[in-house]
């Protein structure tokens, strides 16, 4: 297994350390304490890495069994064009969630969690930068309409919260629970499409995965660990990270990372094209299995830091009959777990969007009953957010039937850079896109 | 011959296997230390999450075995897979888990270039000796030496 690095070419690398400069401050304290915190790791490496002996032939779709193909003029112009999204989104995403870590990372109560977040910082700026390769390495014109490279790259890092590709990267995080709940949750929409795409028909694409999977590994136990950590000090009655703060955390995040997977009812493009070696449906159900095996898990450990005396088959027994019962044991009750809401809770996007369905999957049909009872479930910082404003707005409209549902799913407004694309410049504002409005 | 589990499914350690990793140790030693375990498995995980693996059956995590490869420690330039810790779930000895995790551990060991695969193991300690041999360990020329720290004067009051 080896690994090939390679570095962008300058203009474009500076221009990558220019907007790192903006939106990683803490970067250079992150390299003078790199061996405190990760010590014996391999420095971090600015570059793109392509895992070299990865299979040669595409292994799902229409063209199952053809040799992968190495430049975008070997595909289709539908498939240059659809890939060429599936980048463009995935490059957003990277730069994204490190505009949203940086706002709250300095509030970290512990020194461990805020440079276990750094280093995922530093990551994922790897990640954009490795998208920014396969934008720029081939000749993507046909496929972009004419964009070049160059554009695409400078479009991308003029991107802010609130203009990325997907809802998930524009919304701005309240506290840094939601640095954690991200890594845990969101990050781990990345594992699945990073994971399916290792099938994928263009082979710079999937000799890009595996070194991403397996810094994104890292990712989510940057997640995981510290909600177990939070959890125990919770049970302990600590009252500064509670049981409820972070169950407000994950109602924010689950439902965009569901969205994230695409509408519930599509994927077959991505197979037929031989991108991506899962449907939408059936790689959000892998994801809630999993997801619903975290929050058991940290629920295990609240309930053995509240029980001490308990065996792991008696913390399991007490697990399995408050789930069950929705109860009370010995001062714990249901509510005092951390749990899933219902899958078609809060959703936008997709199958069930703008569907007024609560965290326990009841069915409200008045707009102002299901916004007052998000209010009760979501944090109370985000919900004097700009996008619950317009989330309220769009919902009244969907409920009185002035806006279709389709119409809806479109409406969400974006944040425009209307001055320069350094992030020096700040002259932004919010637009609904053209397309929004079609046909009104 | 130990009885093979045909359900058995050797996959890449991750970080929801953390609970079951503290139960298994738990069970081994009758003392529960989460913090340890994720501590250690956070280590793993940032250094190389595919070196370490665990073994599922019917899709509970019954064994484990953490390593990693390193370079240039201890005056070895060339990649040595190094193995640190390991544990089967005592219900699901006897089963060749541990053979089926480390045969998973040096494949991988070997694609990243690796020419040696090193552990440590307590000579009184006669059931993992004996399960390290078994699995074709040998003595090193490389010896593990150790000097006892006595506590300072001041520690003494």
């Amino acid at each position: 297994m080896k690994v090939e690095k390679i570095t962008l070419e300058k203009k474009y690398h500076d221009a990558v350390e220019h907007w790192r400069r903006h939106w990683m401050p803490d970067y250079e304290l992150l390299m003078t304490h790199w061996d405190k915190y990760f010590p014996k790791d391999e420095p971090f490496c600015l570059c793109a890495k392509l895992e070299c002996g990865t299979p040669e032939t595409i292994p799902v779709g229409d063209h199952a069994g053809e040799k992968k193909r190495a430049q975008p003029d070997q595909l289709n112009e539908e498939e240059a064009k659809h890939l060429l999204a599936i980048i463009r989104a995935q490059a957003s995403t990277e730069f994204g969630s490190i505009q949203q870590h940086s706002g709250t990372l300095a509030r970290a109560q512990d020194d461990e969690d805020r440079f276990w977040v750094l280093r995922v910082m530093a990551e994922e700026l790897r990640h954009g930068y490795q998208m920014f390769h396969l934008l720029l390495s081939q000749d993507w014109s046909r496929a972009s309409g004419g964009v070049k490279g160059e554009d695409m790259v400078e479009e991308i890092l003029s991107m802010g919260t609130g203009s990325h590709v997907l809802d998930a990267f524009n919304l701005d995080y309240d506290s840094f629970v939601d640095n954690v709940c991200f890594a845990a949750l969101i990050d781990r929409v990345g594992k699945y499409q990073l994971t399916m795409q290792k099938a994928c028909a263009y082979k710079p694409m999937a000799d890009s995965m595996p070194p991403m999977l397996r810094e994104e590994a890292f990712h989510l136990a940057a997640g995981v660990i510290p909600l177990r950590r939070w959890a125990q000090r919770a049970a302990h009655g600590n009252v500064f990270i509670t049981m409820s703060a972070i169950q407000k955390s994950f109602n924010k995040w689950y439902p965009r990372a569901l969205e994230m997977f695409g509408d519930e009812r599509g994927g077959d493009s991505n197979i037929r094209m031989g991108f991506k070696d899962m449907k939408n449906r059936q790689a959000q159900d892998l994801y809630i299995e999993e997801v619903t095996r975290m929050v058991r898990d940290i629920n295990a450990r609240y309930l053995r830091a509240r029980f001490p005396g308990y065996t792991l088959e008696r913390v399991e027994q007490v697990l399995d009959e408050l789930e069950r019962d929705r109860g009370r044991h010995d001062g714990v009750t249901f509510e005092d777990l951390l749990r899933l809401p219902d899958r078609r809770f809060f959703r936008r996007k997709g199958e069930p969007a703008w569907t007024m369905v609560g965290v326990e999957g009841e069915t409200h049909t008045d707009a102002e009953a299901y916004l007052r009872s998000l209010a009760t479930h979501l944090p109370e910082p985000y919900m004097a957010s700009r996008d619950m404003k317009t989330y309220a707005e769009t919902l009244r409209q969907v409920a009185t039937g002035e806006l279709t549902v389709a119409d809806a799913i479109k409406k969400m407004p974006k944040l425009k850079r209307v001055g320069g694309t350094c992030p020096c410049s700040r002259s932004v504002r919010w637009v609904v896109e053209e397309s929004a409005t079609n046909g009104h | 011959m130990p009885g093979v589990d045909a359900q058995a499914r050797v996959r890449p350690l991750d970080e929801l296997d953390i609970g079951s990793i503290v139960s298994i140790d738990e069970r081994i030693t009758g003392i529960y230390r989460p913090d340890v375990w994720e501590q250690r498995i956070g280590y793993y995980i940032r250094r190389d999450p595919e070196a370490s693996r665990v073994a599922e059956v019917q899709g509970r995590v019954v064994g484990f075995m953490l390593g990693d490869l390193r370079a240039g420690e201890f005056g070895l330039e060339e990649p040595s897979g190094w193995i640190e810790r390991f544990g089967i779930d005592p219900d699901h000895r006897g089963h060749d888990l541990g053979r089926q995790l480390f045969e998973a551990v040096l494949r991988h060991f070997r694609e990243r270039g690796a020419v040696t695969v090193r552990t440590l193991v307590d000579g009184k300690d006669t059931r993992i000796d004996g399960f390290l041999r078994a699995l074709g360990f040998t003595p090193s020329p490389l010896q593990a030496l150790e000097i006892r720290l006595q506590p300072g004067p001041q520690e003494r009051t």
